[in-house]
């Protein structure tokens, strides 16, 4: 019983559970969900919520949240396409342009939560509205398309060979390699929970936490706009509306991988994990016939199940961990 | 109680301290103010080496604000700091930290969410080269960890990958006096650090602590028990209302009329 509790203290084995038993369930009441057609489709969606849940939960760990990171995954491809499909600057000038901006918004959300000591959550909303003002206004409900496939944009978000799989799975698992170690390997990981854990005593050790806070906020906001860069990439065009929802699909991921919301812990592979569950039960329901609204009402009771689960497993292995 | 007082003196015999060559830290004309909130009044105040000095008072004296502007956690808004002599002006808790000043404060010594390797090495983690990066070395940290942590005696942990929050008080504190020290502290502050204790901790607390004495570190040491402060304290610094009132020698005075002094301030204010 101990060592299966301590089993369970890996925060990754309960969302991988969890993966499992959501593809099980589907497999078993579908003919063709471990089709190449779904399998497409699930690490297509999993791929851009994953890597934006990368950044959220480096953010999570050190206690903040950041909602604005949907409308960003938005703003920073509108502003990349607007620069090269629309006015013809060099492709790669125009996204390292696009994501310098993305990276911005971090930068303001990070001063103006740490600067003013208002919660995140409050800082982050008011980026939200800002971003999703500032879509309208440089798209106006259009669509931007692009064509031809650019280098850049096969880069980002091309098939890979004949493979059912997109450019943005790869990368997935590369920013995730990368976010592990820096989460697990460098002090900077050590600093970043000990930040969300508790600051002040990580102040008093000498962590930078106010500096560690910004930087996450900036990992979260260029994330975001990176995933959102890939995600026009892939379908070769973008609006407004690309990221709705997003903000909260990434926090989900985290939660369900077994970060905590009040910081100090949470895996990178636990927040891949958990946006691969969604990703599975999104293209899982509309299989089984179930209308594709319902969707959102099961994540949010799946969301607050998880979180109970959490808490009550976090008091049985109290002691093992 | 006075039982336990003259056990633990009579253990060992106290080299007086020299007060000839420079101070480790000093404080002139210190003061502080949280806003309009003025909490500490030109103090003048110095720790030398191998020395232990006593900072005693009532609550809301300033004792802890006195100890976070030691530590750099608190920016004085008047007066002066000198680290050995030479002014300094300490940005955050890690320049502080930087020069040898280590503080162990009663409510911030360890993260709860981290396990004893991290919180160990916190700050000051032990890194080796992992091609073009510096990368945690974990494996060292944890050996480090286990060792410094048996040599306390808290043989009931079993990996330096146990939660700190499996910790009582009193490992807690002594844990992180040992971190401390491990860091090769110039100077160590201490908040309170037999709050809550059981005799018997208290007593390895206090042993750590003149263990830190002989090594010729300065200590500061906040402790609202006069029975914990007048057998390892050479000065006791006497605070109130954010002003010292009166500095007391060893063996100037003894625990009841300490006691007194601190209770009874307001009928012997000069």
């Amino acid at each position: 019983m101990r060592r299966l509790l301590s089993i369970l203290r890996i925060r990754e084995v309960t969302p991988l559970i969890g993966l499992i038993v959501v593809a099980l369930f589907f497999t078993l009441r579908t003919t063709n969900f471990v089709s190449g057609m779904n399998m497409t489709a699930i690490t297509g969606i999993a791929a851009t919520v994953g890597i934006v849940s990368i950044g959220v939960t480096m953010l999570m760990m050190s206690g903040e949240f950041d909602l604005s990171v949907g409308q960003n995954f938005a703003f920073v491809p509108i502003v990349w396409a607007i620069l090269f499909v629309s006015n013809g600057v060099n492709e790669w000038l125009a996204l390292f342009i696009a994501l310098g901006l993305g990276a911005l918004v971090g930068v303001v959300n990070g001063l103006v939560t740490t600067v003013f000591r208002i919660p995140s959550f409050i800082a982050t909303l008011g980026m939200y509205f800002g971003l999703q003002g500032a879509n309208n206004l440089l798209i106006s409900g259009h669509q931007l398309i692009m064509f031809d496939g650019s280098l850049s944009m096969t880069i980002l978000g091309g098939q890979i060979g004949n493979s059912p799989f997109s450019m943005p799975l790869l990368w997935l698992l590369v920013i995730a390699v990368i976010f592990w170690f820096i989460s697990t390997r460098l002090a900077y990981g050590n600093w970043t929970l000990a930040t969300g854990g508790d600051a002040g005593p990580a102040k008093a050790m000498g962590v930078p936490t106010v500096r560690v806070k910004r930087i996450n906020f900036v990992v979260s906001s260029f994330l975001a706009g990176l995933a959102g860069c890939m995600q026009f990439a892939y379908l070769r065009g973008v609006t407004q509306a690309q990221g709705d929802k997003y903000e909260l699909l990434a926090i989900t991921a985290a939660v369900l991988g077994g970060t905590s919301l009040f910081g100090g812990s949470g895996t990178i592979w636990g927040s891949v994990l958990g946006a691969l569950i969604l990703s599975s039960i999104q293209i899982g329901l509309v299989l089984i016939g179930v209308p594709g609204s319902f969707y959102v009402t099961f994540i949010g009771v799946m969301l607050v199940v998880v979180v109970i689960a959490n808490t009550r497993i976090d008091r049985l292995t109290e002691g093992t961990r | 109680m006075s039982v336990e007082i003259t056990e633990v003196a009579a253990e060992v015999t106290i080299e007086p301290v020299n007060r000839t060559g420079v101070p480790v830290f000093e404080l002139d004309h210190v003061s502080h103010s949280y806003g309009r909130n003025k909490v500490i009044f030109d103090v003048n105040l110095a720790v030398w080496p191998g020395e232990v000095v006593g900072l005693v008072g009532d609550n809301g004296a300033g004792k802890s604000t006195l100890l976070k502007i030691f530590a750099g956690y608190q920016k004085p808004t008047g007066g002066q700091l000198k680290f050995m002599g030479k002014p300094v002006s300490f940005k955050s808790p890690a320049a502080a930290r930087a020069l040898g000043i280590e503080a162990v404060y009663q409510d911030l010594a360890m993260v709860n969410q981290l396990n004893l390797w991290r919180n160990f090495y916190l700050g000051k983690e032990l890194k080796k080269r992992f091609g073009p990066v510096a990368v945690m070395d974990r494996k060292a940290m944890r050996k480090a960890t286990v060792d410094a942590l048996a040599e306390l005696g808290l043989t009931r942990i079993r990996s330096a990958d146990d939660p700190v929050w499996a910790l009582s008080g009193g490992e807690r504190q002594s844990v992180a006096i040992t971190r401390a020290n491990h860091f090769g502290a110039k100077l160590l502050l201490l908040d309170e650090p037999t709050a809550a204790l059981s005799v018997r901790e208290t007593r390895n607390v206090l042993q750590s602590i003149r263990h830190a004495r002989s090594q010729g570190l300065g200590i500061m040491y906040i402790d609202h028990n006069m029975n914990h402060v007048i057998p390892v304290a050479d000065r006791i610094v006497l605070l109130e209302h954010g002003r010292i009132v009166r500095i007391i020698d060893r063996g100037e005075v003894g625990v009841e009329e300490l006691q007194e002094l601190i209770a009874m301030r307001r009928q012997i204010t000069v």
